[in-house]
């Protein structure tokens, strides 16, 4: 624990004297306001510059592992983002400055905004929300506003039961009633399921396609038709939008708005669980509910536009992560339209390879084909004594991060795996002959895989304990 | 392809293994109708070495702060960061990690946020900190839902002088619902009008919300607020500057119940305004109710000393729709970034940041009170910015610009009662010569 480290006796020597005579606190403020003693610790560079190394190297992370951890995309982050993201005109700019100073900036997200245009069929984007979540509650606070003043009558979402979590958990910050709809035996939309509970008091359906099964909703025109018809618009989920690109588009499949996880499908590293960006994509009918300001161009001059007719306001302060954005961008530059389709098509091979090698020894959750990814149903393994978890657990043990757990909801003992396109054959491979291995192992003694991890710095981690006794700080006195 | 490793060989031969002919059979169950016709109207790829040609352009065409004499501040703090931050901050095993969900492969992210929720709980006197929000914007709209699911009530109060980017913020993210937002006013000094608060604060009201320093840079007498709130049974959520606590009586010592914030302050650059981090810290009691990551310490089967998220039960991905907020990713890299920068600066040079803001800020109040035709008619209980009004600021600002000096920022725009303010701040990174310079300069300019 770096508090541990302490020692009062060091000092600091990162800022300048600022040259006029210092008063202490208490000589320009009343006594009331400042407080009495500070517990911070006291450390040398050195031991602060080991000690965030020595926990770095306690990690799995994409540039030392295999990480196809099912939903999140876990593609290579190319580190030309990183030194173009950290060039000093990007870094050292105030949202206050007055707009010439930020020329290089907008025209930036104006160029991203338009790429991004093109390659989902959007008229606009908004880069306001930090994450995919926040990209939902901006998307569907914008459908809640649109029926407001459209003067809809609208009460409920729908949202199938393989979504991600933070689905319902956006419609209900909206203020919505979520309706669940009940997947088929393919883990698809049921339209007749559907039918039944689409009516006119529908707001809108949250969907992300492929879905969290890793399939294409093949009806998804059906879908659309059937919530336009009682009036409600859909909501596309871009979680797993990467292996479409180039291949459809969210406009094409019938979405009215969209999210896109920058950090998920455009490369931009996760940093531990962020900072991520979600672009809000919109058709024409949504244009005025946008978070303001939109950036535009007037001879040659980039603005931040105020004037969005209906607009739902701000969803955080200034315009948005702003460094991601650049990662995205460049990466995009570099890829160009062959380079998106083939990161499509390889996502989409990479996958179903790992499917068709190991469909023999684990169930595939559906028969339908995947996409860019592959949920198997560790059932059968379970019954030999050996559970998803422990899969995952072991293999850790072989050097890769394990995928997806008990994800989605509606597959017993799930793994959702990942591979996406920036992975080798080879990696492919040893990760397919490691499952393999295991299974193999389960046949044997489960005990090993019970224990698993045997190779981490710490062996299976008491969660239990962890949520019953909280012990979420350090205390300078214990 | 860049970043493909597939090979033409590679894809034939795994294409033969799935029993496909061609990629494009691998979506042939897509129905033709959504297909893209062609290709994408997007621009061939480009190499490594054009791409960052262009960017650099692109950067090159933004104008620094360094190009300026600036004193801008207004929610976006210009700091020394130490070098040893980002070299740290960019190893790849932080940068490239998801998520810590499989807690034995991340012990590292774990510990470090573990550390970085001690330094919140350390700063604010708060008994316990998530492991982070997006922004102090959605902190604050966050801390305030928690207050409205906390209280059961329906009336929300606010300071009108909290950050205006967090009031928007607040409006949106609460449009959903029916509750009531009030604002109470400022009195002559700048400080919120506890007048006010009294007057609208009922048995209904869930929470006030409170910043201080506050947008005005004035440190408010919090406890006066939070001891009224406390008679109706209101909470008080009280909006920092985690880099003013350094030096000003911690939150949780003025009686408050919510603590919230952006932690730019700590190490952040200012990249246009984000990315950052917000905080938000409680009391054990509402630990239940914060949203987002929480991650706790704990044994591993053999007993030893382990990490791991927890509390989960809280979240989007287990409790759906009746989960206390739907964030899933926040900003763990500049949360983990905030404890590497504190462990950096340490106690005295955290200390230093502050006294030295704090003394170039009053510094520059003493030598304006000396120029005819400023006025400063707010409160002088400023910590590193502070409001001063000329006849017509936006020229005055205009004016200063061309002579490669930012002012501030004009604030009539966000408050028309005070058409002609201009909000300056200075950091620990200004210089007395600097100072003088934009003084003598005003004086120029004003004669």
């Amino acid at each position: 624990m770096i508090f541990e480290k302490s020692d009062k006796g060091r000092k600091s020597n990162y800022i300048k004297k600022p040259g006029i005579e210092l008063k202490e606190p208490g000589k320009i403020l009343p006594q009331n306001l400042l407080r009495s003693s500070l517990e911070l610790p006291s450390l040398g560079e050195l031991e602060v510059v080991r000690h965030y190394t020595n926990l770095s190297k306690r990690n799995f992370s994409l540039d030392t592992n295999f990480y196809p951890l099912g939903s999140c995309t876990m593609k290579y982050n190319p580190k030309v983002n990183e030194e173009l993201s950290s060039l000093e005109g990007f870094l050292n700019i105030h949202p206050y400055q007055n707009e010439a100073c930020l020329q290089g900036a907008l025209e930036l997200i104006y160029n991203l905004e338009a790429l991004l245009c093109e390659i989902t069929g959007m008229k606009r984007f908004s880069f306001q929300a930090s994450s995919g979540a926040q990209g939902e509650l901006t998307g569907m606070l914008m459908v809640r506003k649109y029926h407001k003043i459209m003067k809809n009558k609208k009460r409920k979402v729908i949202v199938p039961d393989s979504s991600h979590g933070t689905n319902p958990a956006t419609s209900s910050m909206c203020g919505y009633e979520t309706v669940v709809v009940e997947s088929n035996k393919d883990g698809l939309i049921d339209l007749d399921k559907l039918n039944k509970v689409v009516d006119s008091e529908t707001a809108a359906i949250m969907l992300t396609n492929p879905n969290t099964l890793g399939l294409f909703e093949e009806n998804i025109l059906d879908v659309a038709e059937i919530i336009h018809k009682n009036g409600g618009l859909l909501y596309y989920d871009g979680a797993n939008f990467n292996p479409l690109l180039g291949i459809t588009t969210p406009h094409l499949m019938g979405f009215d708005v969209i999210h896109l996880n920058l950090h998920k499908t455009f490369s931009t590293p996760h940093g531990c669980g962020g900072p991520g960006a979600g672009a809000v994509g919109v058709v024409d009918k949504l244009l005025d509910f946008l978070p303001s300001p939109v950036i535009d161009k007037k001879k040659d001059k980039f603005y931040f536009n105020y004037k969005v007719k209906h607009s739902i306001g701000k969803v955080r302060a200034f315009y948005g992560n702003f460094s991601v954005l650049v990662r995205a961008y460049v990466y995009l530059l570099m890829l160009g339209r062959q380079g998106l389709l083939r990161v499509a098509q390889n996502a989409t091979l990479n996958a179903n390879y790992i499917r068709e090698k190991l469909k023999n020894d684990y169930s595939v959750a559906s028969n339908k084909p995947s996409m860019h990814e592959v949920v198997f149903s560790c059932t059968k393994q379970k019954e030999k004594g050996a559970s998803a978890l422990d899969i995952a657990k072991r293999l850790i043990d072989y050097g890769m991060h394990p995928p997806t757990m008990y994800f989605p909801l509606i597959v017993k003992e799930a793994l959702m795996v990942e591979p996406t396109e920036t992975e080798s054959r080879e990696t492919l491979d040893y990760f397919i002959e490691s499952m393999l291995k295991i299974n193999k192992e389960i046949e044997g003694n489960t005990q090993i895989l019970h224990d698993a991890s045997h190779t981490t710095p710490v062996k299976r981690v008491d969660e239990v304990r962890a949520a019953r006794n909280p012990d979420l700080r350090w205390h300078p006195n214990r | 392809m860049p970043y493909i490793l597939n090979t033409e060989n590679d894809i034939r031969e795994m294409l033969r293994v799935i029993g496909a002919s061609a990629l494009d059979d691998l979506y042939k169950h897509l129905p033709s109708k959504i297909r893209i016709n062609g290709e994408l109207n997007v621009p061939s790829g480009l190499s490594e070495q054009e791409v960052r040609q262009s960017i650099r352009l692109l950067a090159g065409k933004n104008k620094t702060l360094d190009s300026f004499n600036s004193f801008l501040g207004a929610g976006l703090y210009d700091h020394y960061i130490p070098s040893a931050l980002a070299p740290l901050i960019s190893r790849a095993e932080f940068l490239t990690a998801y998520t810590p969900y499989q807690a034995e492969c991340s012990q590292g992210i774990l510990q470090a946020i573990y550390e970085y929720q001690s330094y919140i709980c350390l700063l604010t006197g708060m008994d316990v900190s998530n492991a982070s929000l997006f922004d102090g914007a959605s902190a604050l709209s966050e801390s305030v839902l928690m207050s409205l699911r906390i209280t059961k009530r329906s009336k929300v109060i606010i300071s009108s002088t909290i950050n205006p980017e967090y009031k928007k913020t607040l409006y949106t993210y609460l449009s959903g619902f029916n509750f009531k937002i009030q604002e109470i006013d400022f009195s002559a000094d700048g400080t919120t009008n506890i007048d006010s608060l009294r007057q609208v604060l009922d048995k209904n009201t869930a929470c006030f919300a409170l910043q201080s320093p506050s947008f005005f840079g004035i440190i408010e007498d919090a406890e006066k607020f939070s001891s009224l709130a406390k008679q109706k049974g209101a909470l008080t959520i009280f909006v920092a500057n985690p880099m003013s606590l350094s030096l000003l009586k911690e939150p949780a010592a003025c009686g408050v119940d919510i603590v919230c914030g952006d932690g730019q302050v700590l190490g952040g650059s200012l990249s246009l305004g984000g990315p950052s981090f917000g905080f938000v810290a409680t009391k054990n009691e509402f630990l239940r109710q914060m949203p987002g990551r929480i991650v706790g310490k704990t044994v591993d089967r053999e007993g030893k000393p382990a990490y791991c998220l927890t509390l989960q039960a809280r979240e989007q991905h287990i409790k759906r729709e009746k989960a206390t907020s739907n964030i899933c990713s926040n900003q763990s890299l500049n949360a983990i970034q905030a404890a590497i920068y504190l462990s950096l600066m340490g106690k005295d040079g955290l200390e230093k940041c502050s006294l030295y803001s704090l003394n170039l800020s009053h510094y520059l109040y003493e030598k304006l009170k000396g120029v005819e035709k400023v006025k400063l008619n707010f409160s002088q209980n400023f910590f590193n910015e502070f409001i001063w009004q000329v006849e017509d600021a936006k020229s005055i600002i205009r004016k200063l610009y061309k002579e490669k000096i930012i002012a501030g920022l004009a604030i009539g725009s966000f408050f028309p009662a005070v058409k002609n303010g201009i909000l300056t701040c200075c950091t620990e990174i200004k210089t007395k010569e600097q100072i003088d310079d934009f003084v003598n300069v005003l004086k120029n300019i004003l004669k």
